[in-house]
């Protein structure tokens, strides 16, 4: 009786762990950082993959930060903790280089926005474009627009007097609100400021560490955003949601936020957006994915990674709002009413990278940091532009 | 009285804790040590040179321009601040509501701050401060003060968390103290009123020295406690803003898992661990007194 | 007579005020976990209004990336081995060092009190790496054992302190008697020390639950986030609600402070340990 018991206890258990290594094998591992109602814009992607290959998609989310202490190790072991991770920054790419595969088989460059792929290494395509968001400029609610007679400002000086105005308005706390989530989307409003009024050069030179946040070019740029900081413009920064809603309520009239405002708003017809005079560029965020070289099941993980750059992932994307293809065969139907407006936006202007995103590294937190500093006393700004030179890699 | 140990005794009784202790708390001490020495692969005093002259550590341009001061300033005045204030209100509150109806409840009340985690010590900071919702604002209206969110300007922030802070472990001194006061006669207090002796002399000649043991252990716990804040501020402010409320143990933990510089982390934390050590000898030598 | 029983009441009275103000947070943070964000927009003091729920509770439990109640199974799940296992090991080391002499034993001792003044910062980085090289980066394990090893050092002084108290006569007579020094442990000297061992027990229970820094360092893998770890992501990274995050610090706090309400007296009494011996 004991043997028997003993015998079906073995052969139980070599049961459960065959049919745990070789049953769920043809299972692929995908890990992005989006989370809540930004994994609900993401889900289907997944999903569409599924029907269309039968093959699963387990779906984890990791923070980016999260993932630059662990895929060290686990790279160092020739590990790998998903086949398709979401990870942020050239920089690490580049870094890591060795340890991802090649896509260049299955993307190809002639499909996309211009300045969406990322440049090769050594000429391996190491990551693959997927949708992405746009920070086109301040929205607004066209309702409270029509209802105060305020219109879109064409110039910097029609931009002062439509702020000196909207601080008028009883019931304003302050013209333009400041979201904080830990930082951002003050660094958002920064960038805009620079690639506004600097160029889309230069953003990239920044990046690109060519030129120094002390330097006069963008020390000018700079002393136009403290000078509408000085005057009380900008609210003081607070938590980035809970302002939305005071925005929404009509305490603030400005909010300067990426496209996914979209999916966040009660009424996203009455929204309307424009971006600082002379903007030529605009910061297009497309997520970026790799594929560690040890993953179980390169061949459909390439798959998916097709899927997911090319034109049928990218449409469900676009069609859920909020997110803005870089695959040109996406047509501009699929786009739900307001998000067409903004992918309107795209066209004309530069697309550029996210810079604290792009960085990365110990600058991104303290850039951060150094902004919500300047926002509450804009007269530090020599200060905080020395700090930001410090930090740069 | 004491025996002699046998081997087996020593493998029981002493050896696994031993065991244990050095490989996980004592080997990586002495890892910490030497990796503060290691600069790009030579044994060198760089690190140390540089956290001591960077600005994170000591600024002093603060003085003039306003907050950060540096991390080794900022705590130097978080104990500044909050050491005396814990322990003349934790005497305070001890004797206050040594008699008092109910007292044992409200002592329960004081000492929740020090009972639950210190992360929710930080959101509740965070929150007292906020401008639209925090309480400490709404009570400044009263004095006419303009409502702000302390932990968003460099000025406040530091002295938000401090303040904060205070609230939160007035708890611990406060009961020390309160056990402390049960240890003293009674009689000593009679004796004394015999003599007429005021209310005020008898608290100065026989309660404050009596209780000097106590006041070591509460300053020592005190102390190293201001040294290692960490939550409260991970969460309330992160260190900002501008580095304006960056304390010690933060700043180890930005050098060593976000700028991945091992050398200059571990300059932090043996800082820290020295002046831990320093502070707690006068305790150690009064644990030592009474064997 | 009557003099001295209304400077009573008044001395109480302002006794029971100053409870009240201090217990004023702790109210503001229920309040916004109970009430709908539109009514704490401008002060939570505000009684106008007053439509309580609890939804926050439910959101912050089973929050859709950081949920509480995982959180706090996963704390359970360190919290109760890392303070079964020290207080184990660290009542008989204080017993070892009360009882026996042994070469450098002195020395080892004076080692260990250093050890409790000891930042964590100070063991960290190397942790990191030891933990790595086990494997157990991101395993429950790795941060059982070094929250275990943490916790030696200050329980084995406080259970050394309380077995010097004790006397060694009933013990010896049990030797004479022909039992072993580990019988003598378990059957004479455990039991006695039970009410040291539940004050130590508590004590680290709470600080392991209130552990924060250790597990930021070990722990990432969402699932496995401990319920400390989940409080500051939900604030700022992803969508932020002063509900939820109220609601969520309440829940977080309710195990220590049961702990601290059911085993009050052995807390406490291992507090004062620290000053009384």
């Amino acid at each position: 009786m004991f043997k028997k018991f003993t015998l079906i206890l073995v052969l139980s258990v070599l049961l459960i762990s065959l049919v745990s290594v070789f049953g769920f094998a043809e299972k692929l591992t995908l890990i992005g950082p989006w989370a809540g109602a930004e994994q609900a814009g993401f889900m289907p992607v997944l999903e569409a993959f599924t029907e269309k290959t039968g093959i699963d998609v387990e779906y984890k989310v990791y923070r980016f930060e999260d993932l630059v202490t662990m895929l060290p190790a686990q790279f160092a072991a020739k590990k790998t903790p998903g086949d398709v991770i979401f990870m942020s920054g050239t920089e690490w790419m580049v870094k890591n280089a060795k340890h991802l595969a090649d896509l260049s088989d299955v993307i190809n460059e002639g499909d996309f926005v211009p300045g969406t792929l990322v440049s090769k290494v050594d000429g391996k395509l190491l990551a693959g474009t997927f949708t992405g968001k746009i920070k086109p400029g301040f929205w607004y609610s066209k309702s409270f627009f029509s209802k105060n007679g305020l219109t879109v400002p064409q110039t910097w000086d029609e931009l002062v007097t439509l702020l000196q105005k909207i601080k008028m308005i009883p019931g304003i706390e302050a013209p333009i609100a400041s979201g904080d989530g830990t930082g951002w989307p003050l660094s958002d409003v920064t960038e805009h400021f620079l690639v506004s009024f600097g160029g889309p050069d230069l953003q990239k030179d920044l990046i690109a560490g060519n030129i120094k946040w002390e330097s006069n070019i963008v020390k000018g740029v700079f002393e136009k955003l403290v000078f509408l900081l000085k005057s009380g413009y900008f609210s003081e920064p607070a938590e980035w949601t809970t302002i939305l809603k005071q925005w929404e309520k009509g305490e603030y009239a400005l909010y300067f936020m990426g496209s996914w405002i979209t999916g966040m708003v009660g009424n996203p017809d009455d929204l309307g957006v424009f971006s600082l005079p002379g903007c030529e560029g605009m910061v297009f965020g497309p997520d970026y994915f790799n594929v560690p070289i040890y993953s179980k099941n390169i061949e459909d993980t390439k798959k998916l990674a097709a899927f997911l750059s090319g034109k049928e992932g990218q449409t469900v994307s676009a069609s859920l709002g909020g997110h803005i293809a870089t695959n040109l065969g996406v047509p501009v139907e699929v786009y739900p009413t307001v998000d067409r407006g903004v992918a309107e936006l795209l066209k004309g202007v530069q697309s550029l990278p996210d810079l604290d995103d792009t960085v990365g590294g110990e600058f991104q937190p303290a850039f951060w940091d150094q902004l919500k500093l300047l926002w509450v006393k804009p007269n530090r700004l020599d200060d905080v532009l020395k700090v930001l030179d410090e930090k740069m890699p | 009285m004491h025996r002699k140990a046998t081997f087996t005794h020593l493998a029981i009784f002493i050896l696994p804790a031993l065991l244990l202790i050095c490989v996980f708390v004592f080997y990586p001490c002495l890892r910490t040590i030497s990796l503060s020495f290691f600069s790009e692969g030579k044994f060198s005093l760089h690190n140390y040179y540089e956290v001591l002259k960077s600005r994170d550590t000591i600024n002093l341009e603060g003085f003039s321009k306003g907050f950060p001061l540096g991390t080794l300033l900022h705590n130097l005045l978080w104990i500044t601040i909050h050491l005396p204030l814990t322990i003349f209100l934790g005497l305070f509150l001890a004797v206050y509501l040594k008699n008092v109806k109910g007292g044992s409840i409200i002592k329960s009340i004081i000492f929740l701050g020090m009972v639950m985690p210190m992360i929710t010590g930080g959101v509740l900071i965070r929150f007292i401060f906020d401008k639209n919702i925090g309480i400490v604002n709404e009570f400044l209206k009263l004095f006419g003060f303009i409502p702000k969110t302390w932990t968003a300007y460099p000025e406040t922030a530091l002295f938000s968390l401090i303040f904060g802070s205070v609230w939160l472990w007035a708890g611990f001194s406060m009961i020390l103290y309160s056990a402390g006061l049960e240890t003293i006669p009674k009689d000593l207090y009679e004796a004394a009123q015999i003599d007429g002796a005021s209310s005020m002399k008898m608290f100065f000649k026989i309660t404050i020295p009596l209780l000097k043991p106590i006041t070591i252990v509460v300053v020592t716990m005190t102390l190293l406690w201001e040294l290692k804040i960490f939550d409260i501020v991970y969460v309330a402010t992160m260190g900002g803003p501008g580095s304006a409320s960056n304390v010690l143990a933060l700043q180890m933990y930005t050098y060593a898992f976000k700028a991945l510089n091992f050398g200059k982390s571990s300059v932090v934390a043996v800082f820290l661990a020295v002046i831990a050590l320093a502070v707690s000898i006068p305790m150690a030598r009064s644990a030592g007194e009474r064997r | 007579m009557k003099i001295k029983t209304y400077k009573k009441i008044i001395h109480d009275s302002l006794a029971w005020i100053i409870a009240f103000i201090w217990i004023i947070p702790f109210l503001g943070l229920l309040m916004a976990a109970i009430r709908p964000m539109d009514e704490l927009l401008h002060g939570w003091w505000n009684l106008e209004t007053l439509n309580l729920t609890f939804k926050n509770f439910i959101g912050a439990w089973n929050h859709s990336n950081v949920p509480l109640g995982q959180g706090t199974v996963n704390s359970l799940l360190i919290a109760v081995p890392a303070t079964v296992i020290p207080v184990l090991i660290a009542t008989m080391t204080g017993y070892g060092f009360s009882r026996y002499r042994f070469p450098a034993k002195r020395s080892i001792y004076i080692l260990i009190i250093l050890m409790l003044a000891l930042p964590q910062q100070m063991i960290a980085v190397p942790i990191f790496g030891i933990m790595n090289k086990l494997g157990l980066i991101n395993n429950y394990f790795g941060l059982i054992i070094v929250h275990t090893a943490w916790g030696l050092p200050w329980i084995t002084f406080f259970m050394r302190n309380f077995f010097t108290t004790l006397p060694v006569e009933v013990e010896e007579a049990a030797r004479i008697d022909g039992a072993s020094d580990v019988r003598i442990f378990f059957n004479i000297a455990l039991p006695i020390a039970t009410p040291a061992i539940v004050s130590a027990a508590s004590l680290q229970f709470t600080m392991v639950w209130s552990d924060f820094f250790l597990a930021l360092i070990l722990m990432y893998s969402p699932e496995k986030l401990l319920a400390t770890q989940r409080i500051p992501l939900m604030r700022g990274v992803y969508f932020v609600d002063w509900g939820l995050l109220a609601a969520a610090s309440i829940l977080l706090m309710l195990v220590p402070i049961l702990v601290y309400t059911f085993l009050q007296k052995y807390y406490v009494k291992g507090m004062i340990g620290w000053s009384s011996k």
